[in-house]
């Protein structure tokens, strides 16, 4: 009897170390620092969640770890951006996890792209003569906050089927989020509805739903196509259209080769604005709200200092 | 880590250690040819040349896009034997280039022909170049047994035809005054090494096959004049090197294929600070490993 009590008491306070709730938690695996952030949001601490990519990293290209794989082997759930963004590097490494419930199609495997906006998504058959196209559509989609609401909307739903006495705590939770971003959301078309309409050019194809949500205009890329070094014709013609439409901003990823656009800004009087597009790309962007609200004050200071309309 | 217990990291961790131990077996023995023959950076040229096909096959409406497609694999295979080919031709008696210019000229060649195809086709491909190229850490294991199985049998082809391909290798005039048909055992010496080459990128990367290739090979040298024993030496050194690469990879938690590759470096300057300390004249005999193979 008296070891039975001892061994319940030493159980409690093992329990009350802590022990017993990162063991309860559910263990969520993210690509990127945005997905990581939502989940964050609408989970609490019921979720012990980590990011692969890390923000400042390219996501289409990741360098594999030994700790990926160990960590995606532990993982109740993984969330990706799809839309073949991490085709280049993620399938290995959920086949070596060995972790069946994360496996495509799996209930632990989550692809955030099936409820969002996508841009770009070609209409019909592809076909050889409409040039460049994205198969699956724009995988930058979290760039927009109303995916954001989405993609936590169905987190929401996600995390309850994983632990239904959690319900009324992850739904309190989103109800949270959304109130913020709502108001993230006020705030950041107020500061831009002076810019409605500005005409931009942006490196990578990265910014599509950005533009999309503040209502200004991509009217070229420095890549012709993803991935491809631009030509030179490529180079003037867009140097022409930008003179010509007077476009003043450039956007570029921090991972990208800044020698060409800085050659283009050079040329056109563009100011080349290098802007973080995930969570974690600087300091300052710690979480999916402050992500935007880095961005935009970026982006507003700067057009403001250039005069654009 | 992460709750896991060490069998079970070890076991995440044993099929990119057996692929890096069957990467030594083959590349080690094939980088005694390659170093012997001056011809360095061949396995890059090769592995360029093999991806330059594969972009190609790719972006033709018969695979469908699908990397993995085995008319890819075909084609790809198609353009190793071209250049391999190629490579055979190029080294004549009284050639006046030499052989390392043409086999760098192609390198770039096909490294930006893949370039230009893929700025031509309609479909993204801005993936392609990392679905063409392995990384040792996400090998699984039936690959480890498709790669053994394939190199089993060039290992088995090379040790049939030693005699030719090893002469060829470290006497190439003499053999080819005495008549034999350098030409061909040139072309099969390629197109087998292109064969393995092509393999290994596909599961390994470009670096750490170029390593495998050409590290214990070189080390080997340091220390032995006679085939056996560089194998002796380049085996060993191999082992111990993906041993400790994959561990540090590891507990430093580490990109796995760059780590093995530093492994490498530091192990070489490693092994040649030895040899500069150990005095010439017991330095053959302390490092012979009891291995006598002169006579393979």
């Amino acid at each position: 009897m008296v070891m039975k009590k001892l061994l319940q008491a030493t159980a409690a306070a093992i329990a009350l170390l802590g022990g017993t709730e990162a063991f309860a938690a559910i263990k969520v695996m993210t690509t990127t620092q945005d997905l990581a952030s939502i989940v964050a949001e609408v989970g609490g601490d019921k979720v012990a969640v980590e990011s692969i990519a890390k923000g400042y990293q390219d996501p289409h290209f990741v360098e594999a770890k030994p700790s990926f794989i160990i960590k995606l082997h532990t993982a109740d759930l993984l969330v990706v951006v799809g839309r073949d963004l991490e085709i280049g590097w993620l399938p290995p490494l959920i086949t070596q996890s060995r972790n069946p419930k994360i496996q495509p199609g799996g209930p632990g495997y989550f692809d955030a792209s099936q409820t969002v906006k996508i841009l770009d998504m070609p209409a019909g058959q592809i076909t050889r003569a409409m040039g460049d196209v994205h198969p699956s559509g724009n995988p930058h989609y979290w760039l927009d906050p109303g995916n954001g609401r989405r993609i936590a909307q169905a987190l929401q739903a996600k995390l309850t089927a994983l632990s239904q006495g959690d319900a009324a705590y992850f739904a309190h939770r989103y109800a949270d989020f959304d109130r913020r971003l709502a108001e993230g959301q006020k705030r950041w078309n107020a500061a831009m509805a002076p810019y409605k309409g500005a005409k931009i050019v942006t490196y990578h194809r990265s910014w599509t739903n950005f533009a999309d949500a503040f209502s200004l205009e991509v009217i070229g890329y420095v890549e012709p196509k993803p991935g491809i070094p631009p030509s030179p014709r490529h180079t003037l013609e867009l140097e022409q259209e930008m003179k010509r439409q007077n476009v003043k901003i450039l956007l570029v990823d921090p991972y990208f080769d800044m020698k060409t656009p800085k050659a283009i800004g050079r040329d056109t009087g563009a100011k080349v604005l290098m802007m973080p597009p995930s969570v974690g790309g600087v300091p300052e962007a710690g979480n999916y709200i402050a992500l935007f609200d880095y961005d935009i004050n970026l982006l507003v200071s700067t057009m403001k200092q250039m005069g654009t309309q | 880590m992460s709750g896991l217990t060490i069998g079970e990291i070890l076991n995440f961790l044993a099929a990119p250690f057996v692929a890096s131990l069957i990467l030594t077996g083959i590349h080690s023995y094939l980088g005694v040819h390659v170093v012997e023959r001056g011809v360095i950076f061949v396995d890059l040229s090769l592995a360029q040349i093999a991806a330059l096909g594969a972009t190609i096959a790719i972006l033709l409406p018969f695979s469908s896009g699908d990397p993995h497609a085995p008319s890819v694999y075909w084609v790809s295979l198609l353009f190793t034997f071209i250049g391999a080919a190629i490579f055979s031709m190029i080294r004549g008696k009284r050639a006046r280039i030499p052989q390392e210019a043409i086999i760098g000229i192609s390198y770039a060649v096909a490294s930006a022909a893949a370039i230009l195809a893929m700025s031509k086709s309609t479909s993204e491909s801005e993936h392609l170049k990392d679905m063409l190229v392995g990384n040792i850490i996400a090998v699984s294991w039936p690959e480890v047994g498709e790669t053994a199985a394939l190199y089993a049998a060039v290992g088995i082809f090379h040790y049939i035809f030693r005699k030719q391909f090893l002469s060829i290798s470290m006497n190439h005039d003499r053999v080819e005054a005495a008549g034999l048909n350098v030409k061909w055992w040139d072309f099969l010496f390629y197109a087998s090494f292109g064969f393995v080459v092509t393999s290994s990128v596909a599961i390994a990367g470009v670096l750490l096959v170029f390593c495998y290739l050409i590290v214990p090979s070189v080390a080997a040298m340091l220390y032995a004049d006679t085939i056996g024993k560089r194998l002796a030496i380049g085996w060993t050194m191999g082992t111990v090197v993906s041993a400790l690469g994959v561990y540090l990879s590891l507990v430093l938690d580490l990109p796995t294929g760059a780590t093995i590759v530093c492994t490498f470096g530091l192990a070489l300057v490693l092994m040649a600070i030895v040899r500069v300390l150990i005095p010439r004249t017991n330095g053959r005999q302390t490092q012979s490993l009891g291995f006598s193979g002169s006579e393979m």
